[in-house]
């Protein structure tokens, strides 16, 4: 798909914003709970990242990064700016105004209960992730773009806006880090 | 070496994968629906620019004053009060106008081209001014 005329139609049509979110929605979403490991702080960070991408939409340029890197920012941002405040404070699904509520807390619990039996079946990664959250958010954000994302260091460097240089030390650093806490399994 | 077998062990191991998230469609409506009511709430504004306003005014239709004299006429008057109008406010518009367009230049991707200008006019017009209310205060 040509991202260049998808944001063109959004730009004509706001309403076209709904294929972006189609297209980027799960990816983002799957990002953010491998970061977190929780349903409802991943539910409220990704609905919080479409929220500003929609609203900057007419200001993004394509010249500097694809649609995708720019959302892969904008939810990085986000989950560090959660793990700085270590929770939520305000729910995004209070303030906007979702018709058909109960249907929505129905599809809602239901996605949550899927998500969470996902989680209970991956032993290992949640202890590998449990150690990862007590890393400083520097080291966080490259081991879980490379490792559990697999995004080879152009995309990172892109999503992260840092220099190759700072990607490999921050790696190698952060693997040392990771792999002396996870040393018991 | 331990760390290869390390990033090799991280790299195989398997990860919670998301396949269906009933949610996403009514989401994408709502925050669509959103576009309407987003409201700049720029009413705060409106007590520094009344007053300054004024003092434009003044210097226009009264013969022989300036912005320059006016403001410092002001602040002789009203020592505290010209203080919050002509120090504590237009140093907080600097610096939350200043956040605001780093916050934009993010989130529009951090383009580097000079029409990411046209997405700040306003704010950089607001800057511009309140250094110069600062300056002249100050002199």
């Amino acid at each position: 798909m040509d991202e260049t005329d998808l944001l063109g139609r959004i730009r004509k049509n706001p309403e076209n914003f709904s294929e972006l979110f189609g297209l980027y929605y799960k990816p983002i979403f799957g990002y953010i709970f491998r970061r977190t490991g929780s349903f409802d702080d991943t539910a409220d960070i990704a609905a919080d990242t479409f929220l500003k991408a929609f609203r900057h939409i007419q200001s993004f340029t394509y010249k500097g990064v694809a649609v995708k890197v720019w959302l892969y920012r904008i939810a990085t941002n986000e989950v560090n700016l959660y793990f700085r405040h270590r929770h939520k404070t305000n729910s995004i699904f209070e303030r906007l105004n979702i018709e058909e509520k109960s249907k929505f807390n129905s599809y809602f619990a239901d996605d949550r209960n899927e998500i969470e039996s996902e989680l209970e079946k991956h032993k290992q990664f949640l202890l590998v992730l449990r150690e990862l959250k007590s890393l400083p958010v520097k080291y966080q954000e490259v081991i879980s773009l490379r490792y559990f994302e697999g995004k080879d260091n152009n995309e990172i460097v892109d999503i992260l806006n840092i220099n190759e240089g700072t990607l490999k030390s921050l790696l190698s650093r952060g693997l040392e880090k990771l792999r002396k806490k996870c040393n018991q399994f | 070496m331990e760390n290869q077998n390390f990033e090799k062990k991280l790299r195989d191991m398997a990860k919670p994968e998301i396949n269906q998230l009933k949610h996403a469609d009514m989401l994408a409506k709502a925050i669509i629906d959103s576009k309407d009511r987003s409201v700049v709430s720029s009413w705060w504004l409106s007590v520094p620019v009344f007053i300054i306003l004024m003092l434009l005014m003044k210097s226009i239709y009264m013969p022989g004053t300036t912005l320059i004299t006016n403001i410092h006429e002001l602040a002789a008057k009203e020592k505290y009060l010209s203080v919050i109008f002509f120090l504590i406010s237009p140093a907080l518009l600097i610096i939350v106008n200043a956040i605001s367009i780093r916050k934009i230049h993010f989130l529009s991707g951090s383009p580097k081209s000079p029409g990411f200008l046209r997405y700040v006019w306003l704010n950089v017009l607001i800057i511009l001014f309140s250094a110069l209310i600062l300056i002249i205060y100050s002199l």
